[in-house]
């Protein structure tokens, strides 16, 4: 390692910086199998579409796939070869897709502890991705919700949250946009005693009867109105989007603005709707073949669902139905 | 969990200047919020929570969209949260129990889509459901009604877009409805 790389590693994660023309984008979703690869990879080829040079990296550590979903074969080098050290620079594993603009760092083939990355080697991922001459990193992230994972959703300017209209993606859902919420305020909390309500609070059952992160200000600002005025700005601060994918029907789509609603009133998370995804058959066939849906003329709509929502979050708005 | 807090037009999610039309739609979009089949709610709230919810919506709709009740109420309503009544006890709140007869009839349920101000063609618009068959459901038109088999979700959507539960709704009404 030479002088200049052995640098004293961050106390604190790295928080996104709000004018910085780079945008790190992730996708989490809490439940596996809702569509989360798909999704990074078509939104991926969409933007490259749009002109932006964007990086796909497959952060799903340990379960990744997201080469298979852009129909390339598993890449020689991969994220763990970089987190390994194997590998200096992040930029030696990206590879192209036979796409222009948009290139893949894989995690495809990675050890087979990859998914227990420490925290040193997470914030070293972390401050490359950021240093890599792009316009948009887009992070395709695992299910659950791990600390590894919630800490790459935290870090990104734009963090979406893919759910399909079914219950169980709805409830690990909230569950995860919960836990990444109490992940970042317990960063953000000071002094051990609101850490200590901060702690409680993960617990659903806690005896406090803390049952929402609007219940955990209420007690710590029993306790130290200053530190709950902190935790109020991350409260604030804290966007995440959803996107639906796998809609059938105007019901379906509605779903989005409802959790939109149910966020803001009863958990008072500020989160906004990118979008929804149409479910069609030529997405599946496409899977099969190996192909991506973007590239058949089959999977036209589903790609204009995601044209959409790429351009919106581009745009910084959101996605408001007249029927919903 | 919190519950719903503020005034009627908090709880509807709507401005104090929302229009007749604006009520209407802010109301659909609770009743599906807070129904019993909602998505967005089941895993979020418990059973007891999206009740109070519920009566919370019904109890604003019930005052906004009378223009008379609207107005008194803007003449003495008090717009903080901090000075509004906690929500009615769930019991005295839930609608279904006693508007609905068992076995429902399409003229039941009509009255009930009609207290709550749901237009079939909301209805149909999100569940894709036509008008027609909408109309043959609340005339008892059963000679006119599609199979069982999908009769009963078209009850079930129906019931959800009015706020009913929709198996039992579904269950009721096709007890009268004669099998082919």
């Amino acid at each position: 390692m030479s002088a200049a790389q052995s640098v004293v590693l961050p106390t604190r994660l790295p928080t996104p910086s709000p004018v910085a023309s780079r945008r790190i984008w992730s996708i989490g979703g809490g439940k596996g199998g809702i569509g989360k690869s798909l999704l990074a990879a078509s939104l991926g080829s969409q933007l490259a579409r749009m002109g932006k040079r964007v990086v796909l990296v497959d952060a799903d550590l340990g379960g990744a796939n997201l080469h298979t979903c852009l129909g390339v074969a598993g890449p020689p080098l991969t994220l763990g070869d970089f987190i390994q050290r194997r590998v200096e620079r992040i930029e030696d594993v990206a590879v192209d897709t036979g796409r222009p603009g948009l290139r893949l760092i894989s995690g495809a083939s990675d050890f087979l502890s990859a998914a227990n990355i420490n925290y040193a080697q997470k914030i070293r991922v972390l401050n490359r991705i950021k240093a890599l001459d792009v316009d948009v990193v887009l992070m395709d992230l695992g299910a659950g919700t791990a600390y590894n994972i919630i800490d790459f959703f935290l870090a990104s300017d734009i963090s979406l949250l893919a759910v399909v209209p079914e219950p169980t993606s709805i409830e690990n859902g909230y569950r995860f946009i919960k836990s990444a919420l109490y992940r970042r305020l317990r960063r953000a909390a000071q002094g051990d005693e609101v850490r200590r309500i901060v702690d409680c609070a993960l617990d659903p059952k806690n005896p406090s009867g803390i049952r929402s992160p609007l219940d955990l200000l209420a007690a710590v600002e029993r306790e130290n109105p200053a530190a709950a005025e902190a935790l109020r700005r991350e409260l604030r601060a804290y966007q995440p989007h959803f996107v639906v994918n796998q809609v059938r029907g105007e019901a379906d789509a509605a779903i989005g603005q409802q959790l939109v609603t149910a966020c803001a009133r009863h958990l008072g998370i500020r989160a906004s709707y990118a979008g929804f995804v149409r479910y069609d058959d030529a997405v599946w066939r496409c899977v099969r073949q190996r192909r991506l849906f973007v590239d058949d003329p089959e999977g036209a709509r589903p790609t204009e669902d995601v044209r959409q929502i790429a351009s919106r979050l581009l745009q910084g708005e959101n996605l408001t139905l007249p029927w919903a | 969990m919190q519950t719903l807090r503020g005034n009627h037009y908090d709880v509807l999610g709507i401005e104090p200047s929302a229009s007749g039309d604006e009520v209407e739609e802010a109301f659909r979009r609770c009743v599906l919020l807070y129904g019993e089949g909602s998505l967005a709610t089941y895993s979020l709230l418990e059973p007891e929570e999206v009740a109070a919810a519920r009566a919370r919506v019904y109890e604003a709709y019930s005052v906004l969209r009378d223009s008379d009740r609207r107005r008194e109420y803007d003449s003495t309503a008090r717009p903080f949260a901090a000075d509004e009544p906690e929500p009615p006890a769930v019991e005295e709140a839930r609608p279904e129990p006693r508007v609905l007869p068992d076995p429902v009839t399409g003229a039941d349920l009509r009255r009930v889509r009609e207290e709550r101000g749901v237009a079939l063609k909301q209805i149909a618009q999100t569940s894709r459901i036509g008008v027609r068959f909408l109309e043959h459901i609340e005339a008892d038109r059963h000679g006119q009604l599609p199979a069982v088999v999908y009769l009963r979700g078209f009850l079930q959507e129906y019931a959800r877009a009015v706020g009913l539960d929709p198996q039992r709704t579904a269950g009721s009404y096709l007890a009268r409805v004669p099998r082919r």
